[in-house]
């Protein structure tokens, strides 16, 4: 329930903004403009939680779309990356194990700049800045992957089932909108050096689907929109 | 007993909930409420080997720390094993009882089957850990009616369960003696059985306790129940789930269960403690004076814990009785020098000496 | 439909939601909270307000999904710490013959109703708001995100109220970072009598100062 709390969150606060990337400067820790050329960036296992609305809009996890969605994301990941010019690792499975506890931390930052960042929420106290720190926490990312920077993706994705559709129709004839899937996710790079969160982007929109490669492709040119890679 | 099961293809239903599996079995591998104690999961580990004969390979048992009674087994053949539950049972075979119970389902598929159902879905997800998180453990029961196996599949698993007791030299006669407990637990709640959360995945029938009996009787005599082996690898973590249970804060459930232990095991101090502890914060009428009884018995039987030491100390306190609050909270403070409240102890020491 | 005990965070969602949760920063210096209740802050915070978060305030300083300071200005007899939750789930109320070892059960269960888990790592007596108050050290893993958390906390009881500051966040490089900047903020508290809250604090003229000595373990002028 916690998760789909948090996609509300993210939603709710893209309503104040568009679905899309900000000014550059808001999805930009100060003093960071782009990655060096050579930088290696370690794809961390991404969070991916697809979900079939029912009838009545309760979200249903399907693990057999989530399986295919984090195949096709990977994919498309990889893809964009090398279209970047990036040099990227991943991270085994067993090496995530030991890299839990980064992984939950940052995941609670990350939904911290959502709420607090490009949410109405904003603290005073960070002037406006993506200025968010894991500090030396992830030395033992950069140990285990010998990478200069981490990229973190987060996904969850509702599609409307048949009776929604439906239902959806109906409503609509009766003059009720009812929102069909949507797709909510952010994509954070972190410096491995520091623990900064040099730049983050999230999205949260109606379209999107994961479910097939090329769509997955267009997800990920999304989310990734504005990454900051040396010209 | 069948043949070992092919992984499913992903496309297919049960191949997409063994994906589920799959995953929540790696969250739960990394999670901090995993229990990782090398030992004590191997002891369990090959208990649950035992049972499930040429299935063995098939079977990867999780420990989890939760104060409630609880097994289970996901179509994958992840096992989960909640401390709550091995808090409760009084020895091996009971707790094969249970695990054979659960193989029984593993092995016929019932899980799969009910599993079809989106509501059991969502329902075992929660017990499995799979939909995020089971709120208050307390909900867990009312999860329990919307999850549970009908009346053949829970036969089916009892008779399946008895068998494979018996072909690993279990006696099965322990196994209806679990579900006795329970309900002397169950009825113990002031609300009374419905929803309770001690049942997570099987809501008792009446006729279980009786079939489970019939069972034993028609099964060969005999068969181990490896008591003491239990005892000795649960005892350094009895402490710590018997203050699990404390926590709960349900006393009279607490005090069913604390009672049983503390009367079938009396030499053991920590049970006389704990249900100390239980009276002293409920602090009802005459309660203070059966805590202090209760922590006498656990000084008597030897062994105790120092906090039945500070337990004492502090109904001294509250009756204002400064001598002897003062001579506990001393014994406390040697046995314990470690403690997390040493120094608000030594400061109510310091107090009564003015 | 479960009901869940709603926690600061969730609340804040919901409140969100419903577009009535605002952000106040508080600034360097003393800062009042609730009519008795005096902190002296050496650096701002944000607080968080929403409707039906409970009775403490709650200050943060990088987002409540990572750490939260409560912050409790005067809890009265009978009364709970945390939000009302309507349904059978539990609650925890404070009652003003509570020991410091019963208002440590008493967070801890408010901390553990969501399925978290607690545990006390230290508890001491110590001056607060110039009384003879308490102080705990504690631990949590989030039952809903599995993050592991380190917590401070200092309260004391005063005319039969409660009085309490609890921080927690990660273990992992969070908590290091503020817990300095809680302590001292801690230390700064004091409390004004009742019927002087409309005063400005003085700097402790004419007040008697409760104070234990560290070394000695004595206390002086309660």
């Amino acid at each position: 329930m916690r998760r789909s709390l948090v996609a509300m969150t993210l939603v709710a606060g893209i309503a104040f903004a568009p679905a899309f990337a900000q000014a550059q400067s808001m999805n930009l820790a100060p003093g960071f403009s782009n990655l060096p050329k050579d930088a290696t960036v370690v794809l961390m296992p991404a969070d991916i939680e697809l979900f079939s609305l029912s009838a009545g809009g309760v979200p249903e996890p399907k693990a057999d779309w989530t399986e295919a969605a984090a195949r096709h994301f990977r994919q498309a990941l990889l893809a964009h990356n090398q279209k970047l010019g990036l040099r990227t690792v991943e991270v085994s499975e067993d090496a995530a194990d030991e890299l839990a506890e980064v992984n939950t931390l940052h995941a609670a930052v990350a939904q911290a700049i959502a709420v607090h960042h490009f949410g109405p929420l904003k603290l005073p106290t960070k002037e406006g800045k993506l200025d968010w720190s894991l500090s030396d926490a992830v030395a033992p990312v950069k140990k285990a992957t010998g990478a200069r920077y981490a990229l973190f993706s987060w996904v969850r994705d509702s599609y409307a089932s048949a009776e929604r559709k439906a239902a959806m129709i109906a409503l609509a004839v009766l003059g009720v909108g009812v929102a069909g899937g949507q797709q909510v996710a952010y994509a954070s790079l972190v410096d491995l050096e520091t623990g900064r969160v040099v730049w983050f982007n999230r999205m949260a929109r109606a379209g999107g689907d994961l479910r097939e490669a090329q769509p997955a492709a267009e997800t990920v040119g999304s989310l990734l929109y504005g990454f900051p890679v040396a010209k | 007993m069948p043949a070992r099961f092919a992984r499913p293809a992903p496309e297919t239903d049960e191949g997409g909930l063994w994906a589920i599996m799959d995953r929540e079995e790696r969250r739960l591998r990394r999670s901090p409420f995993a229990l990782r104690d090398a030992k004590l999961r191997a002891y369990v580990q090959e208990i649950a080997c035992k049972l499930a004969g040429e299935h063995c390979p098939d079977v990867r048992v999780h420990l989890v720390r939760a104060p409630l009674f609880n097994a289970s087994m996901a179509p994958n053949g992840m096992m989960q094993v909640w401390t709550g539950l091995m808090l409760r049972v009084d020895n091996e075979a009971q707790l094969a009882a249970v695990l054979g119970h659960e193989i029984g389902h593993f092995l016929q598929r019932h899980t799969l089957e009910r599993l079809r159902d989106a509501k059991a879905r969502s329902a075992f997800g929660q017990f499995i850990g799979l939909f995020g998180v089971v709120g208050a453990l307390a909900q867990v029961g009312a999860l329990a009616g919307m999850f549970a196996f009908g009346q053949e599949h829970e036969r089916e698993a009892d008779t399946i369960g008895t068998t494979l007791m018996r072909n690993a030299g279990y006696d099965p006669n322990e196994a209806w003696k679990v579900w006795a407990n329970l309900v002397l637990e169950i009825r113990a709640r002031p609300g009374g059985e419905s929803a309770s959360p001690l049942f997570a995945t099987h809501p008792p029938a009446a006729e279980r306790q009786e079939a489970l009996i019939a069972l034993a009787r028609d099964a060969a005599a005999g068969g181990a129940t490896n008591e003491a082996a239990w005892g000795e690898h649960v005892a350094p973590y009895r402490h710590e789930w018997l203050t699990e249970e404390v926590k709960r804060g349900v006393p009279e459930e607490s005090l069913a269960l604390l009672t049983r232990l503390k009367e079938r095991s009396p030499k053991v101090a920590a049970y006389a403690w704990a249900r100390g502890e239980v009276y002293r914060l409920r602090a009802g009428e005459d309660d203070l004076d059966r805590a202090l009884e209760d922590y006498r018995a656990a000084l008597a039987a030897g062994g105790e814990p120092p906090e039945a030491h500070r337990g004492i100390g502090l109904v001294h306190r509250t009756r204002r009785q400064a001598a002897e609050a003062k001579a506990s909270f001393a014994r406390y403070l040697e046995a314990a020098p470690q403690a997390p409240d040493f120094a608000m102890i030594k400061s109510y020491l310091e107090e009564l000496s003015l | 439909m479960r009901l869940l005990p709603i926690a600061p965070l969730l609340v804040l969602i919901l409140a969100l939601l419903a577009g009535c949760a605002t952000v106040t920063k508080v600034e360097t210096g003393e800062q009042a909270v609730g009519a008795r209740l005096v902190v002296r802050l050496e650096g701002p915070w944000n607080r968080i307000d929403a409707p039906g978060m409970g009775p403490a305030q709650v200050w943060t300083m990088e987002g409540l999904p990572v750490d939260q300071l409560l912050v409790y200005p005067g809890i009265k007899n009978g009364e709970l710490v945390h939000a009302s939750t309507g349904g059978s789930a539990k609650t925890f109320a404070f009652r003003s013959s509570m020991q410091p070892h019963e208002i440590v059960a008493m967070f801890e269960g408010m901390m553990t109703r969501d399925g978290s888990q607690f545990k006390l790592a230290r508890l001491e007596p110590a001056s607060f708001g110039g009384g003879k108050g308490f102080r705990f050290e504690y631990s949590v893993t989030r039952r809903s995100d599995s993050a592991l958390l380190s917590g401070v906390a200092y309260g004391v009881v005063s005319e039969g109220e409660l009085y309490a500051m609890l921080y927690h966040a990660p273990r992992l490089t969070f908590f290091p970072r503020h817990r300095g900047r809680v302590e001292q903020m801690a230390r700064s508290a004091q409390l004004r009598a009742a019927d002087a809250a409309a005063l400005k604090a003085s700097s402790g003229g004419g007040k008697r100062d409760c104070m234990r000595n560290p070394v000695t373990g004595m206390w002086t002028g309660c």
